[in-house]
């Protein structure tokens, strides 16, 4: 994914400090490797075309008598590649549905462009080939979901034999065949939700934009969910979507914007965020004199037992050189502990950050 | 503009309406014709026709307008509050074909229900002895015309206002609509020439909703025009236009969230 705002400390760090351990040491063809898959995988990064742009977006509400200024988004640019699952995470009020429906142009940008699958977005042929499912997926309670599904099949111009295929197929893949006949008002949140994905895939969609996909389902649907969604990128689908359970944005998303405030604070992809990893080596320490002991061990933290290293990546190649170390010093190993540094630690930093400013 | 697209939103609007029971009005329409064949009938002698004609198409437009102001006036915001739209609009739908549709869906729920109603209504005529005339059938399509106006005017306010003030709002242009003509000749009468001004620009600004009423000259059997008909058939093509026009183009700037 190509970001170009803000990309953060922790994105670039993550990178540069594997890079910098690399050199460090180790098995040659491990080094070679590891080196190779990351230049393949930016070099691959630049050449897929994008799906989504949104450059300098920014959107203000006007409310009441008086016509108060609220401020919407502000400044939001990313671009999510074919095939990747890009997720949008924030608190409530953030302005991931706001950044969504200026996407789809349900209400106008004030500043920014879009371009959907390389075309304007106010273009209507851009959204034929957008699936969207709302925050808040209220149907036609009076019809029941196979109707409702044909409705909106017809809406896109499916008919006929056609449109009886694709229904068939997006009930099962949502798994509502079963229940396909029953009328909106008598189904429950979760069944709701499904049936809003169906309809969000009907014509098989280039790109879909998921708002909360996992809103009110069970453990078990939110698994289902996921698992179609991993098809569905498998299959060369594009998918933004926005949530605010970030365990579950952690099992999807190849790229995250967090928003806050309006703004997109920050972005990173998957592996800056896996970079967030770390070890921890404890040692018994060299000596009891901390001057004497030898220079690789200055940024060494003393423990009750010994000394306790920090590799900021996770990196084995840094460690076993570490390990190396340690044994040609004397120093025995006690301990090497993983530390994740996942995306809810990073939300949750970004969120601090913002509370303090 | 999409005609399939128009076919499924006017399909659809239709389908809501008879799910949601709009057309047991119809068993009301039947219950006030009998009441008026049984209770006034005995009352008037001789004019048992003209009682029933009155009673009858009376009872239509009131139904037709109860249709129009509760499902209406709150069909599009309805939807606006509750977010179905937005379903709706992200997908290759212009917002323009959109209110169409939601228009022509329950036009067709009028056209419905007004069939059913002049069938149980020419059928009552025919059981009653020597009060048969098709005649009833103009008046039945000039209440149409009228109802479609009040029916644009309806969708032209649920894209501006909430649900309320739109019934409030649609239900006045029925009132100013029928009162149009007295209420330009009250302004030029009896006020100065501000009220003068004004109720010319009332006159003006409301469809004149006494060009489609033929009621009283269908229960005295007076002949009626196939000019009038025709004028008011141009006239109510020509409102229900503006009004459509007018509610696309506030519709298409509106905001959704």
């Amino acid at each position: 994914m190509h970001i170009p705002i803000n990309s953060g400390p922790s994105g670039s760090g993550g990178h540069s400090g594997r890079q910098a351990g690399l050199s460090d040491g180790g098995p040659a063809t491990l080094v070679d490797s590891q080196a190779a898959a990351a230049d393949l995988e930016s070099n691959e990064a630049a050449t897929t075309p994008l799906a989504l742009e949104v450059a300098d977006l920014g959107k203000n509400f006007r409310s009441g008598l008086l016509c108060r200024r609220i401020r919407g988004i502000e400044g939001v640019s990313f671009n999510v590649r074919r095939g990747e699952i890009f997720a949008l995470i924030g608190h409530n009020g953030a302005g991931k549905t706001t950044t969504i429906n200026c996407l789809l142009k349900l209400c106008r940008p004030d500043t920014g462009r879009v371009r959907i699958l390389g075309r304007n977005h106010a273009e209507r042929d851009a959204r034929a080939r957008v699936g969207y499912l709302p925050e808040r997926p209220y149907f036609f309670e009076h019809l029941s979901g196979r109707e409702l599904l044909r409705f909106y099949g017809k809406l896109l111009n499916l008919s006929g034999a056609d449109l009886d295929v694709q229904v068939d197929r997006v009930l099962a893949q949502v798994g509502m065949t079963t229940a396909a006949d029953r009328r909106l008002r008598q189904i429950s949140k979760g069944m709701l939700q499904r049936i809003g994905l169906a309809q969000a895939l009907l014509g098989d969609p280039e790109l879909l934009i998921l708002d909360e996909p996992m809103s009110g389902l069970d453990p078990i649907g939110r698994r289902e969910v996921r698992e179609l969604l991993r098809d569905l990128r498998s299959r060369g689908r594009t998918i933004l979507l926005s949530s605010h359970i970030v365990p579950d944005v952690e099992m999807l998303a190849d790229a995250v914007g967090i928003l806050r405030g309006g703004r997109l604070v920050k972005s990173c992809e998957r592996r800056e965020i896996a970079a967030g990893a770390s070890y921890m080596v404890h040692a018994r320490a060299p000596g009891e004199d901390p001057q004497r002991w030898p220079t690789w061990l200055r940024e060494a933290k003393p423990e009750q037992s010994g000394v306790a290293l920090r590799i900021p990546a996770p990196d084995t190649t840094v460690l076993r050189g570490l390990l190396s170390s340690c044994h040609q010093d004397g120093m025995a190993v006690g301990s090497v502990e993983t530390r994740h540094t996942g995306l809810e630690d990073l939300y949750l930093a970004v969120h601090e950050q913002g509370v303090r400013s | 503009m999409s005609a399939s697209h128009v076919q499924a939103l006017a399909m659809n609007t239709f389908r809501e309406t008879v799910r949601d029971r709009v057309f047991y009005l119809v068993g009301v329409f039947g219950f006030v014709l009998l009441s008026a064949t049984a209770v006034l009938s005995p009352l008037t002698v001789g004019a048992q026709g003209k009682i029933m004609t009155d009673v009858g198409l009376a009872a239509m437009v009131g139904i037709g307008l109860l249709v129009v102001v509760f499902v209406g006036s709150g069909m599009v915001r309805k939807e606006m509050d509750k977010g179905t739209i937005i379903t709706i609009l992200a997908k290759p739908v212009g917002r323009r074909t959109y209110l169409l549709g939601k228009f022509l869906g329950l036009n067709l729920t009028l056209t419905t229900m007004l069939g059913i109603m002049a069938l149980l209504f020419g059928l009552a005529l025919y059981v009653a002895p020597g009060t048969f005339s098709p005649r009833f059938l103009v008046a039945v399509y000039l209440t149409f015309l009228e109802l479609t106006v009040i029916n644009a005017a309806a969708v032209f306010f649920s894209t501006c206002v909430s649900s309320v003030l739109a019934a409030v709002f649609t239900l006045g242009v029925f009132v100013v609509g029928h009162l149009s003509d007295s209420i330009r000749d009250f302004g030029r009468l009896q006020g100065g020439p501000l009220q003068e001004k004004i109720s010319t620009a009332v006159y003006y600004l409301t469809p004149n909703l006494e060009a489609f009423n033929v009621r009283g000259a269908v229960v005295h059997g007076d002949v009626i025009a196939a000019d009038q008909v025709f004028m008011a058939t141009i006239y109510g093509l020509g409102w229900t236009a503006i009004l459509l026009l007018l509610a696309g183009g506030v519709f298409s700037r509106r905001e959704l969230r």
